[in-house]
């Protein structure tokens, strides 16, 4: 018991380092964000508490871009999940599994390459004066040089690539876990292949599926980087605001309360998924539902007509 | 001629069916687009690399090959430094998240309790916050600490950025020796014990033993998201220590060169062999590929 309680202090440094330089600073930011700033010169001050910041990061000017960074942060998850899927999908069941090493460090090097490095590959790639520009020229698909640089499907490309291997690999983890046996049983009782992947295998990796979603979308609401790069110097996503905010404006009370409403539209928009998607479910979850009966009490009573009709 | 084509098109066909069983459509489609997204994943690394050997003066139009980027970097004190500020601050915060990451992941896997709960609660709360949001919020706390606390410290740009990419770092890392120690039970330490060694001797020669693998790996990975910090470093770095990433992002608002691919095809080569080290060493301490991967992404 002794060495019980003396253990649990190897997590102590942890804890203080965690609670100065994450907690404390967060903490001071949901403070600044009840201020105001005070004259030209000045970044915040805290003599008279307020919620009008907040009101003011929700003006028209501002709230277009909450809608922006919402509708990017949705389209990219859904897009990352219809691309990424089948990939995951791939790998863990129709791949032989001496191959499987490989493929996970093909997607493992994209996903620990500089994300910067790899935006702008992106913006090399998509540049008017690039040669996919040329290539499209060439072919006669488009007629001037390529305009999608600088606009929201670049944004949305951008942040597609850089977070699939995010939904990637917690899907491939929890369709390898489902395993090929319920998946054999399935067939033998005569599901097809997409009744099977639809009662069986997503059912059974559900609690990877949630991981994909939320390592994708809660890094992607934030995306800051990608919209620089590819969404051009007026930009459109939170992120940007933020970081405007306190690098140009000098508004830190202003960028703190963009920075918690961005928190809170994250959380508030996970919230309202889960329950969207848990009502969805409803009426299939009590449709497929299996009703076992005890069997302790009277088992004789259960196994009577089961032997009649097997005699009938 | 057709018809010679479609001839061996169905012979081959056939020899194929006589090898292995045969392959539905749902499987080539599975497998076409598999190889897709794979080519899109490398699609702008690719073209980073080679556009790295353009001899021309902006990045995006390629002029002609060349190993003229390369050689600019040596005339270019600026990149040199920048380069240099991010290896010693990935190296500290490395260290930093590792002693505090693998002591934080033994005492959760060992000494279980209601606390473990608050902490994995805070670790996934300091994984999932916006990056951005972490970077505001240490921007005026380094000032408050350097300038009104009067702990000068906090002014040096190395100290600032070391701090700013480790805190994410020492969440994976906890979270990766945790699952490794997990895994196994204690009679090992439980046996040591028996036989009389202290608690100190147990902890260096069997705990520590057994999660070592977990520990290098949660190094070099510390290491890597260290060095790829971008957004925190970019509030919190001081003129004189720019990172490289951030010397990569003020070179995208006034005009890239080709330099800066030059530089990422180096680090990209760096990346390469810590992964390839930490996949060697989580492969020598047994782990399948799938635990590999779980290790990786920091689940």
């Amino acid at each position: 018991m002794r060495k019980r309680s003396a253990g649990g202090y190897l997590a102590v440094p942890a804890w203080a380092w965690l609670a100065v330089f994450f907690i404390a600073p967060v903490a001071m930011v949901v403070w600044f964000s009840f201020g105001y700033k005070p004259g030209i010169f000045g970044t915040h001050a805290n003599d008279i508490l307020s919620f009008d910041r907040y009101f003011e990061a929700l003006s028209p000017t501002f709230f277009a871009t909450f809608q922006n960074t919402l509708i990017v942060g949705i389209t990219g998850t859904i897009l990352c999940f219809l691309i990424g899927a089948p990939v995951a999908y791939w790998m863990a069941f129709k791949v032989r599994p001496s191959r499987r090493g490989i493929l996970i460090a093909l997607v493992l090097v994209p996903f620990w390459t500089n994300f910067l490095v790899r935006t702008i590959g992106w913006q090399v790639i998509l540049s008017p004066e690039g040669w996919m520009s040329g290539l499209l020229q060439a072919v006669g698909v488009i007629d001037g040089p390529l305009e999608l640089l600088y606009t929201r499907t670049a944004v949305i490309i951008g942040v597609v690539y850089n977070y699939l291997p995010l939904m990637i690999l917690p899907l491939f983890v929890a369709f390898d876990r489902v395993g090929p046996t319920l998946r054999e049983a399935s067939k033998d009782l005569g599901a097809g292949k997409i009744s099977t992947f639809f009662r069986v295998t997503l059912p059974l990796s559900q609690p990877g599926v949630i991981a994909g979603v939320l390592l994708v979308f809660i890094p992607l609401m934030g995306d800051y980087i990608t919209a620089t790069v590819l969404g051009g110097a007026k930009g459109n996503m939170i992120g940007q605001l933020v970081a405007s905010q306190f690098q140009t404006a000098q508004n830190w009370a202003l960028g703190s309360a963009m920075a918690v409403l961005l928190m809170i539209v994250i959380t508030l928009t996970i919230a309202v998924a889960a329950l969207i998607i848990w009502l969805v479910a409803l009426p299939f979850r009590s449709a497929n539902r299996l009703v076992l009966d005890p069997v302790s009490n009277d088992s004789s009573d259960a196994a009577a007509p089961a032997r009649e009709e097997v005699s009938v | 001629m057709t018809q010679t084509v479609t001839e061996t098109i169905a012979r081959a066909e056939s020899s194929t069916r006589v090898r292995r069983a045969p392959r539905s459509w749902s499987d080539i489609a599975f497998g076409v687009w598999g190889v897709l997204v794979m080519l899109f994943l490398f699609a702008p690394i690719i073209v980073i690399v080679i556009y790295s050997f353009n001899t021309g003066r902006l990045l995006v139009s390629w002029d002609g090959f060349g190993f003229d980027a390369f050689l600019t970097i040596l005339e270019k004190p600026a990149i040199q430094n920048a380069v240099r500020v991010s290896l010693i601050t990935a190296f500290i915060s490395a260290i930093i998240a590792t002693s505090l990451g693998t002591l934080a992941g033994i005492a959760m896997a060992r000494y279980p309790g209601k606390w473990v709960w608050w902490f994995l609660g805070l670790l996934l709360l300091v994984s999932v916050t916006p990056e951005i949001v972490d970077a505001v919020a240490l921007l005026p706390f380094f000032v408050w600490l350097g300038q009104d606390v009067g702990l000068t410290m906090f002014n040096d740009g190395i100290v600032r950025l070391s701090v700013g990419s480790s805190l994410f770092a020492t969440a994976v890392v906890s979270y990766i020796v945790r699952a490794r120690l997990v895994g196994m039970d204690a009679n090992l330490e439980e046996a040591s014990s028996d036989l009389y060694a202290n608690p100190v001797t147990t902890f260096r020669r069997i705990t520590l033993a057994l999660a070592m693998p977990a520990v290098l790996a949660g190094f070099l990975l510390a290491f890597t998201l260290s060095l790829d910090n971008t957004i925190v470093a970019a509030f919190v770095q001081v003129s004189g220590t720019t990172p490289w990433p951030v010397y990569v992002l003020s070179a995208v608002r006034s005009g890239l060169r080709p330099e800066i691919a030059a530089v990422s095809t180096i680090m990209l080569l760096l990346t390469l062999v810590a992964l390839a080290l930490v996949a060697l060493v989580l492969k020598r301490a047994g782990d399948s590929a799938t635990q590999i991967a779980r290790t990786m992404t920091g689940g």
